[in-house]
């Protein structure tokens, strides 16, 4: 027994300084990384959202000696920034908290400036599509949601070709996709998926759709449609909010924004609901993921953060996750219960987006977009 | 200015005197500082994916959509506001600097005051009042009040203008007011004696004499208008109005970076000829010099029966253009619901304990520990860029006023105009990889206050160097020459005869440096590396969590910051320039 402690020690001595240790710190657990990372002394993050405040709060209490920098930007700039600061051979960032999915994987991913890890002590609790190619830490949506008010029956809208339709011509509106990444994302999904618009299409008319020749498929005519129908372009959520949402409104549009917004209702007088019974499918899940900047200078201290980030055994995710689990938003490990506000994540009719699919397809639909315009 | 003596080291200034290191640095600081990022940007849609972008942009299907229809609404509103900014803010300066209207000091600082307030409030404001049911949700006050707005009148390229000039007048009113007020009494009473009839005073005295503060003006005004963001994507977007500056913030936004790139070079190209005719304009005429050492009292002409007219007027538009955006954004910081402004008013947001029901149990931002220091580290980065924008832009201003009409003044004068347009995340991340390594034996410049300070001198020049040369350009050759001959070196003139002669012009710029680096994000979120942060960064917090009452109130403060410094700067002014107060 004590000859293998003694080889073991005389072997980490051989092994600790050398390259082997980014590979061995994938497989620590939060135990094993915490003095490497107090040695390390801090840790640096982007992050999309400001509650990395709260969550810099709760990680130095946790973890004594290991200072959080937490830097909020949007995921346009953390990505310009990561990528100019490599090209001038700066590594000061070690993790990125980022959404924008689909532009993280082409610009950053494939051009190798960031790494994937995920912690082994939650790896189990993860469905395998949320751990590669980045690992997702929860999902948000953007999806059609209408006034529950003034709609007190359901939705008024239950398949998205009801949209195309002079009952809704000037009242859908969405955040400009061609401003707005998500919006993008969502477009792109529903043009990936062809299929599933025909077979809605056909339930909705009764009849075989027909395509314009230069459009493919029935994702892209159903986007030439909706802007043919006057769809209303709007700078931000917030504008969107209060027009589809608000209590006071007669004869409000719908549109597709943000479910997790429904959470501010009560504060901003709103009425925002999900339309979740729509053919043949709501909107979409896009992932906030949390990943590791390339020759990261502070890798343990890294890996630590984004195993707290991902909670503790609780419900709740206890304080590395309490910050980031607001209803409508939903965390990928399991053992973290979804708000009982909300639909579950498996009832909720959206799709999640594939980041690698949706970087493939989405240059064409930007395109098609601004001919639309 | 007793202690101007030390500046004069008597070595150094041979050297300078000689006059042909002062361009030669100066072009080279200008080459680092503007061409480098520049080129960067350039060469960056040189690869294959950059030239895929400017066939895409200038010769496909998409080229109408993505360029020449932005191009088109970018330029009717640069030269709408441009030709609006120059009548308000001309009038006004006129009326505050030359006339015996009353309240002269209430009206000069309303008019100073739209530019330190985000032109959202502006384009807020407006919808406020004219929104209409296009968007659904509550209408605007006039459809409220039974009037039918069309949507020309609430949303697009119209509402767009009016927004954007109740903005930028008060840059134009700056820049014309320093020059105005060093029109001497001599030549308004030599063209008295002489007979001439006050409108022959005006146009064949006055105007000509502040023509070239009038085109720098234009200029700004005319890149602040293409420039703009917030309010073509405010009013614009709901009638699918897109301007280029909010086609270039969408194809860096959706991940197309080389698109957007290809766009920020074309606007810089098309502003650039425009520039580049109005220079030929002001150098192909006579310099008049106005600032001859002697006579440097303002004359004012008495307005009789209009006096009161003209300053109800005057009093019209600041309310207008002032006060309903400060008071839409005051409203805002005591609203609970952002959609009823005006009703359950509480200062929860700015005093209020945390832990309560209001605002997920936030705190006021009174209460909030990292204010005091984002005042602090605001108000330090605000002086020191002004202070180094404003040393570079003397020097800027003085040898292209000098050399009028050369080469060397041609090229420094376009290259310090473009920093304006070019959009700041790609400044900020050619600046990143530019002195992020080390170059020779210089060491990296990344994460430090310097790096910082050196983008944002770069990034604010136009300002500095604009309203500097409308300034300078009317300083006489005849008291530095006289100056010259007595042995006085060229940083001795400049400290002693130049700087405090041309002192009200230079800190109009540098006032205009120092609210737009207060107010100004996105170039400061990209070097920014301490946790400390600053105003405008305390502010996007707030607002990206979705409390814009926060956020508006820390808009406020960011606003009072600016308006003491302009009160300051008004003060020293008004102690250098004594002989001005007789």
């Amino acid at each position: 027994m004590l000859k293998r402690l003694m080889k073991s020690a005389l072997a980490a001595c051989v092994v600790l300084p050398t390259a082997a240790i980014a590979a061995d710190l994938d497989s620590m657990t939060p135990e094993q990384l915490l003095p490497l990372a107090q040695k390390e002394g801090s840790v640096t993050v982007f992050s999309l959202s400001s509650r990395i405040a709260k969550i810099e709060k709760a990680f130095e209490e946790a973890y004594p000696g290991v200072d959080l920098i937490g830097l909020d930007m949007s995921s346009t700039k953390q990505i310009a920034r990561l990528e100019a600061e490599q090209q001038a051979g700066v590594h000061a960032v070690d993790v990125l908290y980022i959404a924008d999915t689909p532009v993280v994987f082409s610009k950053l991913l494939e051009a190798k400036r960031i790494v994937n890890y995920v912690p082994p002590r939650v790896a189990t609790q993860i469905e395998d599509r949320y751990k590669g190619p980045l690992l997702t830490q929860r999902l948000s949506t953007k999806v059609l949601m209408y006034n529950e008010k003034v709609f007190p029956g359901g939705s008024p809208v239950t398949n998205l070709w009801q949209l195309t339709q002079p009952e809704w011509q000037g009242k859908v509106l969405m955040v400009d996709p061609s401003q707005r990444g998500e919006l993008l994302d969502l477009l792109t999904e529903i043009a990936l998926h062809p299929d599933e618009m025909a077979a809605a299409y056909k339930t909705q008319f009764g009849k075989d759709i027909t395509i314009d020749a230069d459009l493919q498929g029935a994702g892209e005519q159903f986007i030439k449609d909706l802007f043919a129908n006057d769809l209303i372009l709007v700078p931000n959520s917030d504008v969107l909010n209060k027009s589809v949402g608000d209590a006071n409104a007669k004869n409000p549009p719908v549109g597709f924004g943000t479910y997790s917004d429904r959470r501010d209702n009560e504060k901003e007088g709103w009425a925002l609901q999900v339309a979740n019974n729509v053919e043949p499918a709501n909107g979409i899940l896009f992932p906030a993921v949390l990943t590791i900047a390339d020759k990261a200078p502070h890798p343990a201290a890294a890996r630590l953060l984004i195993d707290f980030m991902f909670g503790d055994d609780t419900p709740t995710g206890g304080a590395g996750f309490e910050p980031f689990n607001v209803p409508g938003d939903y965390a990928t490990r399991t053992t973290i219960a979804h708000h009982p506000d909300s639909v579950r994540l498996d009832e909720l009719k959206a799709w999640t987006i594939d980041p690698a699919k949706t970087a493939a397809a989405r240059g064409r639909i930007s395109d098609l977009i601004i001919t639309l315009q | 200015m007793t202690s101007t003596s030390t500046f004069a080291p008597s070595g150094g200034s041979r050297l300078l005197r000689s006059g042909f290191i002062m361009p030669a640095i100066l072009v080279a600081i200008v080459a680092v500082l503007v061409v480098a990022p520049l080129v960067r940007i350039l060469l960056s849609t040189l690869t294959p994916s950059g030239v895929e972008a400017w066939q895409a942009v200038l010769v496909s299907p998409l080229s109408f959509n993505l360029w020449w229809r932005p191009l088109f609404n970018t330029m009717v509103l640069g030269f709408g506001v441009a030709s609006g900014c120059l009548i308000l803010g001309g009038f006004l300066a006129w009326l505050v600097v030359l006339t015996d209207v009353p309240g002269r000091r209430l009206l000069g600082l309303m008019a100073t005051l739209p530019y330190m307030i985000p032109s959202f409030a502006a384009a807020l404001a407006w919808g406020t009042l004219f929104r209409n049911s296009r968007l659904g949700g509550s209408a605007g006050f006039f459809e409220t009040n039974g009037l039918i707005i069309p949507d020309w009148l609430a949303w697009g390229l119209a509402p767009t203008a009016v927004v954007l000039i109740a903005h930028y007048y008060s840059l134009a009113y700056t820049i014309i007011a320093a020059a105005l007020s060093s029109v001497g009494a001599d030549l308004v009473e030599a063209g008295q004696m002489a007979g001439a009839r006050r409108p022959r005073i005006f146009f064949g005295i006055i105007l000509p004499v502040v023509t070239p503060a009038l085109i720098a003006a234009a200029s700004l005004t005319f890149a602040g208008a293409v420039a703009n963001f917030a309010a073509p994507a405010l009013l614009g977007l709901p009638v699918r109005m897109q301007t280029l500056s909010t086609r270039l913030f969408g194809m860096i936004e959706t991940g197309q970076n080389e698109r957007g790139f290809v766009l920020a070079l074309l606007l810089i190209a098309v502003s650039a000829l425009f520039l580049w005719m109005s220079d030929r304009i002001v150098s192909g005429r006579k310099a008049f010099i106005t600032v001859t050492g002697k006579g440097g009292r303002t004359k004012r002409f008495p307005l009789g029966v209009w006096r009161w007219p003209l300053f109800a007027i005057a009093v019209a538009i600041g309310l207008l253009t002032t006060v309903t955006p400060v008071l839409v954004l005051a409203a805002s910081s005591l609203a609970p619901q952002s959609g009823a402004l005006f009703s359950n008013w509480t200062l929860h947001f700015w005093i209020g304990e945390g832990g309560g029901e209001i605002a997920q149990g936030q705190a006021g931002i009174f209460r909030n520990p990292v204010l005091l220091d984002a005042i602090w580290n605001t108000i330090r980065l605000g002086l020191v860029v002004a202070l180094t924008t404003m040393l570079l832009g003397l020097a800027l201003a003085y040898t292209i006023v000098q050399r009028r009409g050369s080469l060397v003044a041609t090229i420094l004068s376009q290259l310090a105009f473009i920093p304006l347009l070019v959009p700041s995340i790609a400044f900020a991340a050619a600046y990143i990889a530019l002195f992020g390594a080390p170059i020779g034996p210089l060491p990296s410049l990344y994460g430090t206050f310097a790096l910082l300070v050196i983008a944002a001198s770069a990034h604010n020049l136009p300002f500095a160097v604009q309203s500097g040369r409308s300034v300078l350009g009317q300083i006489s050759a005849d008291i530095e020459e006289s100056a010259r001959l007595t042995g006085a070196g060229l940083l001795r003139r400049l400290f002693a005869i130049i700087f405090p002669l041309a002192i009200r012009g230079l800190f109009a710029g540098a006032i205009l440096v120092f609210v737009k680096m207060v107010r100004d994000l996105s170039l400061i979120v990209l070097l920014f590396t301490a946790t400390s942060p600053v105003l405008s960064m305390v502010a996007y917090r707030y607002a990206a969590e979705g409390f814009m009452q926060f956020a508006n109130a820390i808009t406020l403060v960011i606003l009072t910051v600016c308006l003491a410094a302009s009160f300051l700067a008004h003060g020293l002014q008004n102690r250098v320039q004594k002989w001005k107060e007789s």
